[in-house]
């Protein structure tokens, strides 16, 4: 450690609302410690840029050690973490945690979809009377999405770029990088989509097309969650973690799980204290701020395990809602097979690892009229094309009428790339039975009380799911093709498990009124001053729209409006 | 059919002995609990992505190795320029595989080691030599025998042996140089889908009203 304590502000976490935090403090120059649950990380060293699968145990497919296959740039974690269990409550739905334990957190491997949440998404409880509104609006977050889409380099502009759909709100010129030429399969699914009257958008994609601060262009091969070694793909450990040491205003210490906030004298955090998950110490940080942003439900537990003095119900929480309003995103996907791909020759079909279009929620106006018996949307993210193939691929010999032998090789290139699947990522409503709670009896290694889920999907959620289904079954249909998996037009056999879409927020949400809410619309605890929340644990809603690059945005404004109040003297 | 050599080096080989198995982590008694569990002898959580290795023993008698040999070179022959699964290590692959400690390999292991104990047996009682050494028309046979067959057990063996192979073929570099694999190359551009096969997707869209 190189600096003098006390700490201007330490900062639990280094993924996606922890870097960001990191990185703006430690420009803005403040005095910054960052601590990480997890190993040190470093992508350009670690990397297994263009390794095939032969190279990898068991050609790379998943299995418990690495439940995203052996490639996956997640450490140390996935469904389960050595040692640190979580528990999902008798009689509730199963929910499940996705936890790596890496510098940089789950931005390491993540999907990198990078979409804008719309001026609908802010208040949702105006327009349809559920859920609750954000105490911001679109018109207040839309130039931070704009310095965030800067930095972080997002593609999705180019030819198609201006769309103009309701409630997808687009970007100002000059900030998107162009995106890349549609493959195959992706011109003759838009074309399925238009005839439904659907319109299909360029992807946005945290993803970079020409170089930028010393990260070189995507080169279209080696699938990004693996990581980039180099750069062009968003990682908070190449983009914003690097110039944030830079500064000298930044120390991070490594395989540090912190566990409770501590107080100090007047209502006001003194620090943290963590566990070094190497030797088991406890070890106290001193700070003049707290942040918060180990991941919406981690955050949570660290508030609920900080029961000092009067707090006997976890630290921030005289409203009672740190735990509560958990969600996730809903999810459903169905695959095709189409035979007008067939025998197509072989074409260059990697790209960049996200798709290059992708089906923005279309139904706004159905919804309005009342035609659907949901009330929020869900977008579509597809794939498809002649990628590397992987263990799956012998599925192709199930297409053919050769069992084995000569003629099976030319059957096996016929059939390559014509296979297709859907996903739908749709919004989750708030409810009162979804939510983190300590569990009575189980600690982790450490001894320190674990999260106990309590889980149910409602019908607005499973009906969503149905009409994903509906949709995908229509879409293949149109496209001459045969559905392959996920035929069940029943919603509640297809929506995905409670955190399965590894989209988990709330927890600590944000509000206008402190009896509902945890935090104020600039993360700021209203009970305890100088404690902030900068993860995805602060939204009140959890829109179709993926929420990382939100979540980079709210913890962009958030810390420059913790830095002005620390320069005014206010911290 | 040549005796087949296994690819691997000596090297790998003792670091398969040499592998210690690893202590399990005390896993609380709770039901519903999400818990680690560590496989023994699996590679870990946080394996070493530039040298990666697949640190189990691997369970094949030689016999069982020979006789996968033969099978992965019968669902796949040589069409050169594309070697035979055997040319390229395939069986080996087969063996990692159902020698792994994980979970979701334990059911191929059952059916793989059973099938390949059984076409061996069944090629001596019906041809007074064993599978390796029957010869073409009697391998070629029983292959078709499992491939039609309707009960489970053969079905199951031909099916997921055949899978094996595919996956284990065409995840190589001579596998994607056979089947159109021209990706994993870094471009400047990216091109996108070429003009003479848009024009002939356009051709077929037509054909179906779109």
């Amino acid at each position: 450690m190189k600096q003098a304590a006390p700490y201007d502000v330490v900062v639990v976490g280094s993924g996606a609302g922890g870097g960001m935090s990191a990185y703006v403090l430690a420009k803005k120059g403040l005095k910054v410690l960052m601590l990480e649950a997890g190993r040190d990380y470093k992508p350009e060293d670690e990397t297994p840029m263009f390794n095939t699968n032969d190279q990898a145990p068991l050609r790379g497919v998943s299995t418990p050690d690495k439940p995203f296959g052996y490639y996956d740039a997640t450490v140390d974690g996935g469904w389960t973490v050595p040692g640190e269990p979580y528990t999902t409550a008798p009689g509730s739905e199963e929910f499940m945690w996705w936890r790596p334990r890496m510098l940089g957190g789950r931005t390491n491997h993540w999907g990198r979809i990078s979409l804008r949440f719309g001026e609908y998404d802010f208040k949702p409880y105006s327009r349809d009377g559920l859920g609750v509104d954000w105490p911001m609006t679109y018109e207040e977050l839309a130039p931070w999405y704009d310095k965030t889409e800067a930095l972080v380099g997002v593609t999705g502009g180019g030819e198609y770029h201006g769309a103009g759909l309701e409630n997808t709100p687009d970007s100002p010129p000059g900030i998107l990088h162009e995106t890349p030429a549609r493959r195959l399969h992706e011109i003759m699914i838009a074309r399925g989509f238009e005839s439904m009257g659907i319109p299909v958008a360029p992807m946005r994609a945290a993803i970079i097309q020409k170089p930028m601060n010393g990260r070189d262009a995507c080169f279209y091969a080696t699938s990004c969650g693996r990581g980039c070694s180099i750069k062009a793909m968003f990682q908070t450990t190449t983009v914003l973690i690097p110039p944030a040491l830079e500064t000298g205003n930044l120390d991070i210490i490594t395989d540090a799980m912190v566990y409770t906030v501590d107080m100090g004298k007047d209502d006001r955090a003194s620090g943290v204290t963590y566990i070094d998950r190497k030797t088991g110490e406890h070890k106290t940080i001193k700070a003049k701020a707290v942040v918060l942003a180990a991941s919406a439900a981690e955050s949570a537990r660290i508030l609920l395990n900080s029961k000092t003095g009067r707090y006997t119900d976890g630290l921030a929480n005289s409203s009672g809602t740190v735990g509560k309003y958990l969600m996730d995103t809903v999810g459903a996907s169905t695959s095709g097979h189409i035979p007008m791909l067939e025998g197509m020759p072989p074409r260059n079909d990697d790209g960049m690892s996200n798709s290059h279009i992708y089906v923005p929620w279309w139904g706004y106006g159905a919804q309005a009229r009342k035609e659907l018996p949901f009330p929020r949307g869900y977008h579509i993210e597809l794939g498809g094309g002649q990628r590397m193939p992987g263990m799956g691929i012998a599925g192709l010999a199930g297409y053919s009428n050769v069992a084995f032998g000569k003629g099976l090789r030319e059957e096996m290139r016929r059939y390559y790339g014509s296979d297709i699947y859907f996903a739908g990522r749709g919004e989750m409503i708030p409810n009162e039975d979804c939510y983190a709670e300590l569990d009575p009896d189980i600690k982790d290694r450490f001894g320190i009380p674990v999260l106990r889920f309590h889980w149910k999907w409602a019908d607005y959620e499973i009906d969503q799911a149905t009409h994903m289904r509906e949709t995908f079954n229509e879409i293949i249909d149109r496209l001459g093709g045969t559905v392959t998996g996920g035929k069940s037009k029943d919603g509640r056999e297809a929506i995905a498990k409670g955190g399965e879409i590894i989209h988990e927020v709330g927890c600590a949400r944000m509000g206008a009124d402190a009896r509902t809410s945890v935090v104020n619309k600039w993360g700021q605890s209203w009970d305890v001053k100088n404690l902030f929340v900068f993860d995805g644990a602060v939204l009140p809603s959890n829109p179709d729209k993926n929420p990382t690059l939100t979540i980079l945005a709210l913890a962009m404004r958030n810390a420059t409006h913790l830095a002005d109040e620390a320069r005014k003297g206010n911290l | 059919m040549q005796r087949y050599i296994p690819k691997i080096d000596r090297r790998t080989a003792m670091k398969w002995m040499s592998a210690a198995a690893a202590t399990m982590l005390a896993a609380p008694k709770m039901v519903h609990a999400a818990t680690y569990v560590k496989t023994p002898k699996g590679y870990g959580t946080d394996p070493d992505m530039l040298n990666p290795s697949a640190p189990w023993d691997r369970i094949m008698t030689d016999r069982q190795l020979q006789v996968t040999a033969v099978m992965t070179d019968i669902i796949l022959p040589e069409e050169a320029p594309h070697p035979s699964p055997s040319q390229i290590g395939v069986p080996d692959f087969l063996n990692e595989w159902v020698s792994s400690p994980y979970e979701q390999t334990q059911d191929d292991k059952k059916v793989i080691l059973y099938g390949l104990d059984w076409i061996d047996d069944a090629a001596s009682k019906r041809f007074g030599a064993g599978f390796v050494e029957c010869g073409a028309d009697n391998q070629l046979a029983l292959m078709t025998e499992i491939a039609e067959a309707d009960d489970d057990v053969r079905k199951d063996f031909f099916q997921r042996f055949r899978s094996l192979t595919l996956g284990g073929y065409y995840t190589t570099p001579a596998g994607f140089k056979d089947i159109g694999y021209i990706g994993n190359v870094p471009l400047e551009h990216y091109p996108g889908a070429p003009k003479e096969m848009v024009a002939v997707l356009e051709e077929k869209m037509k054909a179906i009203g779109l």
